[in-house]
């Protein structure tokens, strides 16, 4: 048996996370993801805020996705070795050894690349995944449904363009 | 000096009236063990979404907005809660998500389970890291010629507003429609290593 979470109860559970954050209760705001990367990055280049005005844009949501995140990684840590059990240091996903190739240079050339852009393209929308998708359109933000639509839209495509149709053997 | 700046990160959530350190740190792990337990932090969860070989992730995130935007409503107006919507920047939006689902595609994670990802052991996903931190490098240092790509703000509306007099109703509608599109998605699965071992037992 796999041990993991059915899909329909991990929905619902989000859900109630993503209520509870933006009830009073909780955190009074919407659940986002994406702000803690250029504020990390100011913190290890050391970049003042002074100099750099969009720090001080990101200076409380990024201090509070910065949290939020140590929290992520330690509940990822713990469910992956205490619960799921599928903690172990890896390189290749047997996805990309299947659909692209068994190269490990370019499956890390490819990961640096994408994660760069990732975040270039999250920033300049103004929100991620957690941001856009789960908080916003369930505030039904047309802003969050643009957002959606494009990322459903390029997401799919770069599926088809980027991998093979058929897969190889592992 | 780092030190003291990360020091700060937890001073600046406790000053702030968007909970206590432990809540926030709280909603993070929970997120974190949801993510894990249901395998959405793995590449053949997103990548395989983007192949169209594996449909959990839609399912349980349409899912999740469906619930979330009925509830959500409903406690605004009893007021537990209120709207943050981002505002439509159409060029950030557009370009800003092209980029994003491009790179969502390649990398197989989103900034979200990335760290999960992380968190599991994936080293890939950790230097895919690295290159967001490079990225969130660039876009601080260069924020003035990427606004000039995101274009000015054309308000933060919402679709319920378009719906005066009959919010309730719309938003239930969407919310009940959401919910029926995580239903009738067929659902198909790409399982990695780690969960074949398992399967075998």
């Amino acid at each position: 048996m796999i041990r993991r979470m059915p899909w329909w109860l991990a929905g619902i559970l989000m859900a109630l996370l993503v209520l509870f954050t933006f009830s009073v209760f909780g955190a009074n705001r919407p659940f986002g993801a994406s702000t803690y990367v250029p504020y990390f990055a100011g913190i290890l280049f050391d970049l003042s805020p002074e100099k750099y005005p969009y720090l001080k844009e990101v200076h409380f949501a990024g201090a509070w996705e910065g949290v939020m995140l140590l929290g992520a990684l330690t509940g990822g840590f713990l469910t992956s070795v205490f619960v799921t059990k599928t903690f172990r240091l890896s390189i290749m996903p047997t996805g990309w050894k299947k659909y692209k190739n068994s190269s490990v240079i370019s499956r890390l050339v490819w990961s640096f690349i994408s994660g760069f852009f990732l975040i270039i393209g999250a920033r300049l929308a103004g929100g991620c995944t957690s941001g856009h998708f789960l908080s916003g359109m369930a505030q039904t933000a047309i802003s969050s449904m643009i957002f959606g639509g494009v990322v459903l839209l390029s997401l799919i495509i770069t599926g088809k363009v980027f991998y093979k149709s058929e897969a190889n053997d592992v | 000096m780092m030190f003291d700046r990360i020091l700060n990160m937890f001073t600046t959530v406790s000053n702030e009236s968007h909970g206590s350190v432990f809540v926030v740190f709280m909603i993070g792990l929970v997120f974190g063990v949801l993510i894990q337990y249901s395998r959405v932090d793995k590449f053949e969860k997103i990548a395989g979404f983007a192949m169209l070989r594996d449909t959990v992730v839609p399912k349980m995130l349409f899912l999740a907005i469906g619930l979330a935007s009925i509830g959500l409503y409903f406690m605004v107006e009893a007021g537990y809660a209120s709207y943050h919507p981002k505002p439509i920047i159409l060029g950030g939006l557009i370009i800003g998500g092209t980029i994003f689902g491009i790179s969502m595609a390649i990398l197989g994670k989103c900034p979200g389970t990335g760290p999960v990802s992380i968190a599991e052991g994936r080293i890939d996903v950790l230097v895919g890291a690295i290159g967001g931190i490079f990225g969130g490098l660039v876009f601080t240092v260069y924020f003035d010629f990427f606004k000039k790509i995101m274009g000015e703000s054309l308000g933060k509306t919402t679709l319920v507003s378009y719906f005066q007099g009959h919010e309730n109703l719309s938003v239930f509608i969407f919310g009940i429609v959401l919910i029926i599109v995580s239903i009738v998605i067929p659902l198909r699965q790409e399982f990695d290593e780690a969960d074949l071992q398992q399967l075998q037992e």
